[in-house]
Formats: C-alpha cells, structure tokens, sequence
C-alpha cells in the first residue's frame, strides 16, 4: 500500500530496469563498430582499391573521405579518425610482381577499448583481403604493421583515469547539489532564506561555490594520483584541461540545482541525480563504451550530454595534446551545454513557495 | 522607524484540489500584536506565507500601507522578518554562527550587529549556550534563537507562524514576554496559534477557521460580542470544528 502512495519509487521501481535494458541492449555495443578510418593511398592501384573495398564492405570500419590539406595523422590527432591505414607507393606492383607489399595501420590507443576491437579484428581482414589480393599463391602476399599513438602500449589506466574526472565530477558536482538545495526544502530553511532580502542569485552562488571548489580539488586529486601513482602522461595545456573542467563543472552544478529545484525533497533529488548524472556520465559518455559503435539514435542522444563532450575533450588533451582548435567541437558543444543548463536553473529557481 | 499596517482583500488562495483560504479579509493595524486563531488546517500558514511574499494570491489583494499611505511590498520586504512554522534553522550550526549568518544575510554592520545580538542574547537569556548546536537546543531555546534570527534586523513587521507550538508552559510564557518586550518597540507583529488561551494575550485577534474568518477585533470584545465565555466557545458555537 505505501508504494502505492508514492508513485515516483513505483514509477523508478519499474522504469529503471526498462531504462536499463535499453541501454545495455541498444547503446552499449561490446562490439566496436563503424570505426572510422582514414586511408593514405600512396599506390592508387588496383590492389590498394580493393583493399580499401574489403575494409568498407566488413561492417566494422568506415572510410573517411581524406581532406586534401591534413593527413590521417592529423585526422587521429582530431579526433575525426580512430585509425589510419598507410598503403606504400608500390603497393599493386610489389603485389603483381609476388614481391613483399607492406601495408601499416596506425591506431589511436588514446580510446583503449576501440583499439582492442580494431586488434581484434584486423587478423580476419587480413586473412580476407589475403585470399582475395593473392595473384599466385603466394602464401602470404603482403605484411601488416600496426602501431598505436599516443598510447602505445594500449596500458589501460593511461585511457581510464583521464575520463574518471568526469566521473567524480558527475557525482560530486550533480548529485551533492542536487542534494543540497534539496535538504534547504526539506528542513525549511529555504522558506526562512527566501523571506530574507537576500537575492535568489546569492543563494544559488552560495550553494554552488562551495561544491565547485569542492569538485575542483575531488579533480586536482585524480590529477596528482594519476600522475604521481600511475604514470599517466600530459601531453596537452593545462589550462585548456582546467578550462573544460570548469565548464563541465559549470554544466553539472547546475544540473544538480535543477533536479533539486524541482524535486524539492532529498531521496527523490539523489534517484535523479544517479538516474541524469551518474549513469550518463559512465555509460553513455564513451568513459567504457565507445559513442562511435553506438546505434545513431544513442549517438544522437549522447550529443546532449556535457560528459560526453568533457570525455573527448579531456582525452584529447592529455593523451594527445591536442589544442583548442582541435578540440573547437567538443568545447563549443560543452560551452553551450553549460549554458543552457545555467539558463535553465536560473529560470526554474523559485523564489517562492507556489508548489 | 516606519510604521506598516497590512489589510487583505477578500482574499483566496487554493491548491490543486483544496482550498486553502476562501475570501479573508483581515486588518492588520500598526503598531499592535495580532493573533492570528485556528486549529490545524485553518490556513493560518499560507496567510503568514502570502504576507511574506512566499505565496501568490489566487484572488483578492494585499495592501501593505506605510505610515498610512499604500506601499509596494518591494518597500516592505527590507523590515519584514519572518519565522516559519517548520524547524527551518541549521541544525549543525552554533547559536553564535546563526547570528553571524543572519547578520549576512540581512548585510548589518559590524556596530550594529554587536549591540544588537548582545541585547538579544540578553533578552532571550541565551548567553550561556553561545557555542551549543541549534540541532542540540531545547524546544523552547530553539524557537527563541528562530525570533533572534529574526528579531536581529529590528523589523517593522515580524509574522511569527506558531512560535510556541510544542514548547512546554514555562517556555510559552517567556516567550510571550518577549513578544511584550517587542510591542513596546511599535511594530506589526502577526502571531499565529492553535493555543486558544494565547489569544487573550494578544491586542487584535483574528479567528480563523477553514479557511473563513470567524471573528475579529478585541479579545473581549469579540467575546462580548459573541456572547462567549472563553475562545473554544465561539469556535463551537459557530459550528466549526477544534
């Protein structure tokens, strides 16, 4: 009876499970797809062609059309290739004539899961595009190298503790200020502050700085272990990377303020905030999961979630050092996410007690 | 110091299905300590909620006028103190950093606020539990630090929304006597009670129930009017439920 009275346990009770099975059976693709992958084509022969027709035709790479001006390095430091395949000026003729073709792939070892599909998956095409290359039979026509960039010995932690920031951010920053402003409801103490001259702007800038400084250090914490502990290397700005953080941060508190302006109560602000801010954060933001090998619905969706833009932004910056105008999309979009956000906070910041 | 009265307008608020206030019409004279008697669910808090801005009325008006000349609320709410009926103060926080944050919040200077806090701890007898958590006070010591929070800014208008709900006698006497104290200062305090008998302590009283106002005026005078012995009376009499 008394879970029936209150229908928003129910209604999580029996939605979570749902949401849950969505994600897990749509947006979260153990297996890696539509890898995009950049080609340099030094041979233009026939050979190369096909070989090019073998890895668009397998279902798991994509061509990307090659810009004249950058080349597929420059592709993988944008972030607009994950790997890049490199075809020698000789390719089709070292073929024809049952000399040794080499061909190199290049991967960006900065999204680790990624890396060990496309691992995973090149022997095959190999094998394939072996059988189907083999003018005589020569029993192995030509060889594969393959690297990784950034990241070259695909160490796991090196791809991980870059994007925990984003994590804690996620729970620090939503679910503690959504807890917060939540507990000035309930305990009454938001009736006694809303009755004061004190401004609504001032309350929230109250409520919010201590949790971003708070958030801040949770950060510059993850920052020392992982340097210090684990080893990960820096590459990019530091600056840059405290500026995505606070953007980010920016775009969460807020969030946080939101859910707890409109839930006005502490247990349903925290279901919220684990609901909109954890689980985004580590399922849908690319953190485990690439957002590539997502359907394009979920690929869609993930474009509204600032964690996805801090993940790329914060990857790129310290695996790859990449620099602002590399990073412009994921900056803009993260930019302009936190500022909705605040927008939206601000308007749905009551400065009364109209239920 | 300003001197503000408050009258409604055939007043109404209601929430979704119920109807919380039904056309009151109060006059809240300056200067004077108003009582404002009902029982539970007579709406006596969305009246002290509307009052202090915290609501919007449904129908009807309020008029705050300022030494007898129509105000905007604007010119009112830098006075106007306000104590909820709900435990609303920081449970963690120290009685002495209650004052600190409500000298804050109210922007008092440092003069000010030191005489001022001196004579309300002295007023209140709080001095001695300076450094004691508000979660850890008694009932009674709590609501008195509530009307020091709020007594802090010496306002114009105070609205106390059931101060001495829950305190024991003893208590609810004192904190009368301060209110006493206060009314001597000339300013518009609005007190809500289900305590009948608090009513006689009051100069105007407002009878409230369901929503509808039931009487209003001199507590002997309403008395009189009603032909009533005693408060409980006048709310049976009129059919209204204790």
């Amino acid at each position: 009876m008394h879970i029936l009275r209150d229908p928003f346990t129910l209604a999580l009770a029996l939605g979570l499970p749902v949401m849950l099975v969505t994600f897990f059976g749509y947006a979260i693709d153990f297996e890696v797809k539509d890898i995009k992958i950049a080609v340099s084509d030094r041979d233009l022969g026939p050979a190369a062609r096909r070989l090019k027709e073998i890895f668009s035709t397998s279902g798991y790479f994509s061509l990307v059309p090659q810009a004249a001006v950058s080349g597929p390095v420059e592709m993988l430091d944008s972030g607009r290739a994950s790997a890049a395949l490199f075809i020698e000026p000789d390719f089709s003729k070292k073929l024809k004539g049952g000399g040794k073709a080499e061909v190199q792939f290049v991967l960006d070892g900065s999204d680790n899961s990624k890396a060990a599909a496309v691992m995973g998956y090149l022997p095959g095409i190999q094998r394939a595009a072996m059988a189907k290359l083999a003018v005589q039979a020569a029993p192995e026509p030509f060889s594969a190298e393959t690297r990784f960039l950034y990241n070259s010995e695909l160490n796991s932690r090196w791809f991980t503790v870059p994007g925990l920031a984003a994590i804690i951010i996620g729970l620090l920053a939503i679910l503690l200020t959504a807890l917060t402003v939540a507990r000035e409801w309930e305990n009454g103490s938001m009736e006694l502050l809303l009755s004061t001259p004190v401004r609504p702007l001032e309350i929230m800038a109250g409520k919010l700085a201590p949790y971003g400084i708070l958030v801040l250090a949770g950060v510059f914490f993850v920052y020392l272990v992982s340097r210090l502990v684990f080893g990960v290397p820096f590459a990019g700005s530091h600056m840059l990377y405290l500026a995505a953080c606070l953007l980010f941060i920016t775009a969460a508190l807020s969030q946080g303020l939101v859910i707890s302006v409109i839930t006005r109560q502490q247990q349903v602000a925290m279901q919220l905030g684990m609901i909109t801010g954890l689980l985004p954060s580590m399922l849908l933001s690319g953190f485990i999961f690439p957002v590539e090998s997502m359907p394009k619905f979920f690929q869609y969706l993930t474009m509204l979630l600032p964690p996805r833009w801090f993940m790329a932004a914060a990857r790129g910056i310290t695996l790859k050092g990449a620099d602002l105008g590399e990073l412009a999309v994921p900056f803009l979009a993260l930019g302009l996410l936190s500022a909705g956000m605040l927008a939206l906070a601000l308007v749905k910041f009551k400065t009364d007690l109209e239920p | 110091m300003d001197s503000f009265s408050i009258k409604t307008d055939n007043l109404r608020k209601s929430f979704d299905k119920t109807t919380a206030l039904d056309g009151v019409s109060f006059d809240f004279s300056a200067g004077l300590l108003h009582g404002l008697i009902g029982s539970d669910g007579a709406g006596k808090t969305t009246i002290m909620r509307l009052l202090a801005g915290l609501l919007k009325p449904s129908a009807g008006g309020i008029n705050y006028c300022r030494d007898g000349k129509p105000a905007a609320f604007s010119e009112l709410r830098p006075s106007l103190a306000y104590m909820p009926q709900q435990a609303s103060l920081y449970p963690d926080l120290s009685i002495d950093e209650h004052l600190d944050f409500f000298r804050e919040l109210y922007r008092l200077d440092a003069a000010v606020y030191a005489r001022r806090s001196a004579e309300l701890l002295e007023i209140t007898r709080l001095e001695k539990f300076r450094r004691r958590r508000a979660g850890q006070l008694s009932g009674g010591m709590y609501k008195k630090l509530g009307l020091m929070c709020a007594l802090l800014q010496s306002p114009s208008v105070l609205l106390l929304d059931e101060p001495t709900n829950g305190v024991d006698p003893i208590s609810r006497r004192e904190f009368w006597e301060l209110l006493y104290a206060l009314v001597a200062d000339k300013i518009l305090i609005i007190v809500s009670t289900a305590y009948m008998d608090e009513a006689e302590r009051c100069a105007r009283v407002h009878l409230l129930d369901s929503g509808r106002l039931l009487a209003s005026g001199e507590p002997r005078a309403v008395l009189k009017e009603t032909g009533a012995v005693n408060f409980e009376e006048i709310f049976i009499k009129k059919g209204a439920r204790i």
